[in-house]
């Protein structure tokens, strides 16, 4: 419902035509960067986990529509260094509003370095989702995995599909 | 058309925390596996202190050695949200819910659920508001009268609310409630002047306004607690 709100607010700001139909959301994710950013170039998980991979490494964190969705993040709890992680299974917990919400891994591998900024900080995750609220590195044990993830165009609608499912 | 979205509400009266933890694990479990709809207990405890995920034992202040002393356990749960007491005259609702479904977040979930309290609340002429930033919880001006603390996993909700009915406050002089110093806690007996009806009734409403809060087109009364209690299964 809020993301068929800010569109058209937007789109009245920009003087575009206020119908928010699925027709007019092309490019899609043109509208969604105006207020919860999806990045080209990640991979993104469908609980909401991004996974940038830069060759041998794969830095992960959640998206900016999941911190959205979240609250204020108070507390962050991570793996330790050089633990393993599964794809589609827990890896952390992140606390907001009185809530731990579990973060899933979106593909499977060794962690090699984790953000030790979020234990002093865990705001980060709220103010730099994609950047410096990084949570975790891994070194992927099955690269295939991230074919199965979605690319920008894909999370975005899939976004838009769940915000309006109620 | 969707399909209608149905409750299926478990009155289990009072149920060692323990052992609430073990029907939990099992409830969860089932709703990921998409083997159960969206459940809610409500029941009450004996007295019990929790604890959330971040262990903030030092809100905590008695020695756990004195808890025996006073008729009460001491439970460290993996749920968001500081220390807090669950007794007699309080009541929990613990709804195993799916937020997919319905595109919630923690924050939706959780202003659902203070809503769902105020509303209650408003049945007895009662005024509570949500808590304000990092004061998650249902207040009466200054005085705490409801408490959330949380837990998703894979999109599952467990965990829940407390409403104070008519508790012994007492018990909340031996912690700093929810990690928040210089605030009471309150309860509907202190509230309110109005005749209240039996706590089965009172837990009736309650369940009743949270049913309708997140939107449920019916909720299915489980007439047989023993099917839950029974863990062995």
């Amino acid at each position: 419902m809020a993301l068929r709100m800010w569109a058209s607010s937007t789109a009245n700001a920009l003087k575009l035509s206020t119908s928010v139909s699925k027709s007019h959301l092309s490019p899609a994710f043109s509208i969604s960067r105006c207020f919860s950013t999806v990045l080209e170039g990640l991979k993104y998980a469908n609980s909401h986990e991004w996974v940038k991979h830069e060759g041998s490494v794969a830095t992960i964190g959640i998206t900016a529509h999941a911190q959205d969705h979240l609250g204020e993040v108070v507390f962050v709890e991570l793996p330790e260094e050089n633990s393993t992680v599964s794809k589609e299974k827990s890896f952390g917990a992140v606390e907001s509003v009185k809530a731990t919400s579990e973060i899933l891994s979106p593909i499977s591998g060794e962690v090699i370095e984790v953000n030790k900024n979020l234990t002093g900080s865990p705001g980060l995750i709220n103010t730099s989702p994609y950047e410096d609220g990084w949570m975790i590195k891994v070194k992927p044990s099955s690269p295939a995995e991230l074919e199965s993830l979605m690319g920008a165009k894909e999370y975005t609608k899939f976004c838009e599909d769940e915000d309006a499912a109620h | 058309m969707r399909s209608p979205r149905i409750l299926e509400v478990w009155r289990l009266g009072t149920v060692n925390y323990l052992k609430f933890l073990k029907i939990q694990d099992k409830l969860v479990s089932e709703r990921k596996a998409h083997q159960i709809p969206d459940t809610l207990l409500s029941l009450e405890h004996p007295p019990t202190y929790t604890l959330g995920k971040r262990r903030t034992d030092h809100n905590l202040l008695i020695p756990q050695s004195q808890l025996t002393k006073i008729g009460a356990e001491l439970h460290y749960t993996q749920r968001g949200g500081d220390i807090t007491f669950h007794g007699p005259h309080q009541a929990i609702l613990y709804p195993i819910i799916s937020l997919r479904s319905i595109g919630f977040g923690a924050r939706n979930y959780v202003e659902t659920l203070e809503r769902s309290m105020i509303e209650f609340a408003s049945m007895y002429g009662v005024k509570a508001r949500p808590g304000n930033k990092c004061e998650t919880g249902v207040w009466v001006g200054d005085r705490k009268i409801g408490a959330i603390g949380v837990r998703i996993s894979s999109g599952i909700t467990c965990h829940g609310l407390a409403f104070n009915i008519d508790p012994d406050l007492n018990y909340f002089e031996h912690i700093v409630p929810c990690g928040i110093a210089d605030k009471e806690v309150t309860s509907l007996r202190r509230e309110t002047d109005a005749l209240l009806p039996s706590e089965e009734v009172i837990h009736k409403q309650l369940i009743t306004c949270l049913a309708k809060a997140f939107s449920y087109d019916d909720v299915l009364w489980k007439e047989d607690p023993s099917v839950i209690l029974d863990t062995q299964r």
